[in-house]
């Protein structure tokens, strides 16, 4: 017994070894990225480079830019991974049977995978500016507006177009993930809370959404990282102010000024910690759901 | 090279690199990069000690100063082309690089002025001068913008220059009294407008593509170029309506001269230099100066040329949506050194850009 318990111990061991060995080798270029930026930021390394000193971090730290532009960012990456989980859940929770509706609404909703985030983004502009695809529609329909009638949905302080763009790209991503959790987990559950006398929201609210909720939270931190730190959307919608982080970051990088790169990595680093703390709340909130 | 505008991308790619496969035997590569951009990389490479692998840059201004300052230039080359001798070497506009002398560290390619675009199918009288200008955009809130790069920062210089009684006040080299001085009345002029500004100031398109577009589709009632000529090739592209017209304002349009210049690790110096010598050649500059082309001033003294060649030149045609070259040389004023725009550009995103109300 005790022979058999240690052979399954050793076989876990070497199959954990193997995984940290692959993971290793996953994060050793981030790892290399990360070493770069904090001496970069320190002022060792990189253009701009003049000794170390920690005044450039101090100088990002300082400026209000800096967390306008963190605080900013976070409302878009929190409010498009929340409106995204919330049509993927939906989606997942509507769709689930294996009619051909259900069928097809899941291969629809899969869809925009295919369409990069930059296409996606310019998408949104040529539809959503002023002057876009809804505006002349609208002038079509006789409605007699001019730009400056139509809402200001691109660069506007809030990020509408922005949010809805992002959710758009992201909401497939999770409700590809939703799906396959819903199949994964059967209907056991349902029938059970079913044959116990609950109702639809019941039995969903009960049965379905904590299994779907602990399934999807790994990949709604990926999702949340993913937008926070992505450039090419908000290159093309969001405001020059209050200027996202990693717009702030692009800018710093190349600024004419090469003093300045120093706080371009001290940014980035910034970036990264945002990403470490979306990871540090699904630990927790992983850790919660398993109690 | 920058790799944004399609008509450059042709005659670099279709119609310089055949020229010099079957002249020269040189096979030309163009990658993207320009400015800091390609300092970045630079610096970057100096550090890996690794094998440069840009053997021409495209580069002014900031740029120039900045690699100068860092050493990451090869040279003095350029008094050395050939072609060099064609070059109009009396104009201050071309032998200097933001006020600082190009020492023979670049090579001239082309020369540009500023100008403002409007359509004149909606825009019969516009305003000729900064203050004109000022008064029109308050009559018509929302209808002007400019952008956060390059081209909306020589927009901020022009008028720094026209409410501080001319670029004279800022030539002779950096001077922070003069600048400060001098900004002081360029926020105030912009403070007074800003709020009439496209959606209220509170945003500006990222760059000048984001400008044209939003007067292509009639968002706002200016846009703005760098080249005198962009108006036309655009026109021709069929991205500006074709009733566009450029305009030159009266308190001066900031001319300046783009150069090529060779890295400190270039792998082949000596076919860099056959590269830009064919860029100075009459026909390379008459070719890129055809409105259908490029429209990219000539920097070589016409004069100086073989009568042939020079009567080639004469007879372009001047395209009626572009400005009469006597206008330009009337208006031009030069750059002054890069300090001005390097803080110019700093001080506006944080005092005008992050205002939000």
């Amino acid at each position: 017994m005790s022979a058999l318990a240690s052979e399954m111990g050793r076989h876990r061991g070497s199959r954990s070894g193997l995984g940290l060995l692959a993971a290793a080798l996953v994060a050793a270029p981030v790892v290399v990225g990360i070493a770069y930026s904090v001496l970069g930021a320190l002022g060792v390394v990189g253009p701009g480079a003049d000794g170390i000193s920690l005044r450039h971090i101090l100088a990002v730290l300082a400026n209000s830019a800096t967390w306008r532009g963190l605080l900013w960012t976070l409302w878009i990456a929190l409010a498009s991974t929340l409106a995204a989980t919330i049509l993927a859940m939906t989606a997942a929770a509507v769709f689930r049977a294996e009619r051909g509706v259900d069928r097809f609404a899941r291969v629809v909703a899969v869809l925009p995978l295919a369409v990069p985030h930059v296409v996606a983004a310019l998408c949104g502009l040529l539809v959503l500016s002023q002057s876009g695809l809804l505006a002349r529609l609208a002038f079509a329909a006789n409605l007699q507006v001019s730009p400056a009638d139509m809402p200001a949905l691109t660069h506007d302080r809030y990020g509408v177009g922005l949010i809805l763009s992002l959710t758009w790209k992201e909401f497939p991503f999770l409700a590809l993930i939703a799906f396959s959790v819903i199949a994964r987990a059967g209907a056991a559950m349902e029938e059970t809370a079913r044959s116990l006398g609950a109702g639809a929201l019941q039995t969903f609210q009960v049965a379905v959404l904590p299994n779907l909720w602990r399934g999807l939270l790994p990949s709604m931190t990926a999702v949340f990282a993913f937008v926070a730190g992505n450039f090419e959307a908000a290159a093309l919608l969001a405001p020059s102010s209050p200027l996202a982080l990693p717009l702030l970051t692009m800018e710093r990088f190349t600024d004419s000024a090469l003093s300045v790169r120093p706080e371009a990595f001290a940014l980035v680093l910034l970036g990264m910690a945002v990403s470490l703390c979306g990871v540090a709340a699904h630990e927790w909130a992983a850790h919660k759901a398993e109690a | 090279m920058w790799r944004g505008d399609p008509s450059i991308n042709a005659y670099v790619d279709r119609w310089v690199a055949p020229r010099l496969l079957r002249h020269y035997g040189i096979t030309l590569r163009t990658i993207d990069g320009q400015g800091p951009a390609i300092v970045n990389q630079l610096v970057v490479e100096r550090e890996a000690r690794a094998r440069g692998s840009a053997d021409l840059v495209w580069l002014n201004g900031e740029t120039f100063n900045n690699l100068r300052k860092e050493s990451l230039l090869y040279g003095p080359w350029a008094h050395r082309l050939p072609a060099a001798k064609y070059v109009d070497s009396l104009s201050t506009i071309i032998m200097r690089d933001f006020e600082q002398p190009t020492n023979g560290f670049e090579s001239p390619w082309g020369r540009v002025q500023f100008t403002l675009i409007y359509d004149s199918a909606r825009l019969p009288a516009p305003p000729r001068t900064v203050a004109g200008l000022r008064d029109w955009i308050r009559d018509n809130p929302g209808r002007f913008t400019h952008d956060q790069q390059f081209t909306g920062t020589t927009f901020l210089k022009s008028v720094l220059y026209a409410e501080n009684g001319g670029a004279q006040s800022f030539q002779g080299g950096f001077s922070k009294k003069a600048y400060d001085r001098g900004s002081r009345r360029l926020w105030a002029w912009l403070e007074g407008v800003h709020p009439y500004f496209w959606r209220r100031g509170a945003t500006y398109p990222a760059g000048v593509a984001d400008l044209h577009r939003l007067f292509a589709n009639g968002e706002v009632d200016f846009t703005m170029s760098y080249n005198e000529n962009e108006v036309i090739t655009k026109v021709r592209q069929g991205v500006l309506p074709a009733t566009s017209r450029a305009l030159v304002l009266r308190d001066g349009s900031i001319a300046n001269t783009h150069f090529v210049g060779i890295p400190y690790n270039s792998p082949n110096p000596a076919g860099a230099m056959v590269v830009a010598n064919f860029l100075l050649s009459a026909e390379a500059q008459l070719e890129k100066l055809r409105p259908e082309v490029w429209a990219d001033g000539t920097v070589l003294d016409v004069r100086k040329l073989p009568p042939e060649a020079a009567r080639r030149f004469g007879a372009i045609d001047a395209d009626p949506r572009g400005v009469p070259r006597d206008t330009l040389r009337r208006y031009e004023v030069p750059e002054v050194a890069p300090e001005y725009t390097e803080r110019i550009a700093r001080d506006w995103k944080a005092r005008i850009r992050a205002n939000t109300k």
